[in-house]
């Protein structure tokens, strides 16, 4: 279990919007995506990694909080954070 | 453009939600019934199977509009193949048959879904579909204020009770503060095939086995016109592997393995299920939950639209009742909701979540697939004390 913030992304052509990862995720409410699935592009404190331990299909990955400065690729994705 | 004052609310129109709500209607109060989404039932998170009792005791017609396959028992299945037969029409042929009532139905979620909510409309609920629930706010008399997104215009609703009908997801729960956190050693996760060339005979066909499925089990039903549905759910922490993985060992592994060699896949479907004990407090000022969102789920079959229904139709009567004699919604008046629950299947819900809770608890394997095929073999038997749940 990591300590350090982390931020998901979800492979979303594998995704079946089936919202386990929803359910098992201790946030408080709209840690949501309008796509049935846990927040992408928000930091996430709690980093307990139940919502991609739980995905039927394995489709939930993350960045930790400091390799994302390292990524241009997600800064590329996400210019409004950085 | 809605109106700005209901009796009631509801979220989601699940079977859970579209029964609360109609019931409401029927013992008349004004009601209204949002879901986030365009097309009901979909994504589809479910294998769809419900018994003829589940529908008669909410007064649906088992409808050709969404019945795929009419359903005549149980065949249970342990690790290497052994199988009990648990056929109706053997057990009790003067009851069930074809020519006479089936045990129950796989029934396709889209149209059953609508159907539902139609049931419900023509009760005279009011419907808004591309419609999601953000917050709510109490008032000082006594109501509160609901605010929901239509498309994209916000609108502010006065209601004096929030129904949480939004399924396993529910974020209303958590609006209120409840605590409706499902650990990961409860959720079972689930995915399933829509599958063609796979023959079946009106049993719903249920796999245990550590192999196959741990923490769960594996399933084949029929599904209408020659379809059948190959799913498994698994409990992540007694497993090695993701759903997926577990679904292509068993079907190329698995003493069922020839019989799936033509097994076409149509549609890939999947979900959690809560293999969890219902939550400890369903309601709060101005608001309960019914269904997945309460965690109305059987514990050990993972079945839930029967206990949605049900939960429904208590909250529906109970809702129109304290309303209609002006009590306030406080959650003091609105414990007697899941008071009625308790007493009319909470409380057998609970026992069964014990059953379930030693079944995955047992350490030694062997003994815990032993476990898991006898229950699931009584289970749904004649005679089983837990049939109505």
């Amino acid at each position: 279990m990591s300590h350090e913030s982390v931020i998901f992304q979800i492979g979303w052509n594998a995704c079946i919007n089936c919202g386990a990862c929803i359910a098992v995720c201790p946030q408080p409410p709209g840690f949501v995506t309008s796509f049935n699935t846990i927040a992408v592009n928000t930091a996430c404190d709690i980093a307990c990694m139940a919502c991609e331990i739980i995905c039927p299909v394995s489709t939930i990955f993350h960045l930790k909080e400091s390799e994302i400065a390292n990524d241009p690729t997600f800064i590329q994705l996400n210019p409004r954070q950085y | 453009m809605c109106p700005i004052k209901y009796d009631i609310v509801v979220i989601g129109s699940g079977p859970g939600g579209s029964t609360t709500a109609r019931y409401a209607a029927k013992h008349g109060l004004r009601v209204l019934l949002i879901d986030k989404r365009q097309e009901l039932g979909a994504p589809i998170q479910c294998s769809g199977a419900i018994s003829g009792n589940a529908l008669e005791n909410v007064e649906i017609i088992a409808d050709d509009e969404f019945i795929q396959e009419k359903i005549y028992g149980f065949g249970i299945y342990n690790e290497v193949g052994i199988k009990t037969t648990i056929d109706y029409r053997t057990l009790k042929p003067d009851e069930y048959s074809k020519s006479k009532k089936p045990l129950g139905f796989v029934v396709d979620r889209r149209r059953f879904d609508r159907y539902l909510m139609t049931m419900a409309e023509r009760e005279n609920v009011e419907v808004s579909l591309k419609s999601e629930g953000l917050n709510y706010t109490p008032e000082k008399n006594g109501t509160c204020t609901l605010t929901i997104r239509r498309f994209n215009e916000e609108i502010k609703i006065n209601t004096k009770v929030i129904v949480g009908a939004d399924g396993l997801q529910s974020q209303v729960g958590k609006w209120a503060g409840l605590n409706t956190h499902i650990k990961l050693t409860e959720l079972a996760s689930c995915l399933q095939f829509v599958v063609d060339g796979v023959k079946t005979d009106g049993l719903l066909e249920i796999i245990t086995g550590d192999k196959w499925a741990p923490g769960g089990y594996a399933w084949i039903f029929p599904k209408g016109n020659g379809y059948a549905e190959i799913g498994l759910g698994v409990t992540r922490t007694l497993a090695k592997q993701n759903a997926q993985r577990y679904l292509d060992q068993f079907m190329k592994e698995s003493f069922f393995k020839d019989r799936f060699l033509n097994a076409r896949i149509l549609e890939i479907q999947g979900g959690g299920v809560p293999l969890t004990a219902p939550l400890n407090i369903q309601y709060a000022d101005n608001l309960i939950l019914v269904g997945d969102a309460a965690r109305h789920v059987n514990p050990i079959t993972g079945g839930g639209i029967h206990t949605a229904m049900a939960s429904g139709k208590i909250a529906g009567e109970f809702l129109a009742e304290l309303i209609k004699s002006d009590k306030e919604p406080t959650k003091e008046n609105l414990k007697e909701y899941q008071e009625r629950w308790l007493n009319a299947m909470g409380n057998k819900m609970w026992q069964l979540y014990q059953v379930k809770h030693n079944i995955f608890n047992t350490k030694d394997v062997l003994l815990r697939d032993e476990m898991l095929y006898n229950t699931m073999s009584n289970y749904f038997s004649p005679e089983s004390e837990y049939k109505k749940i």
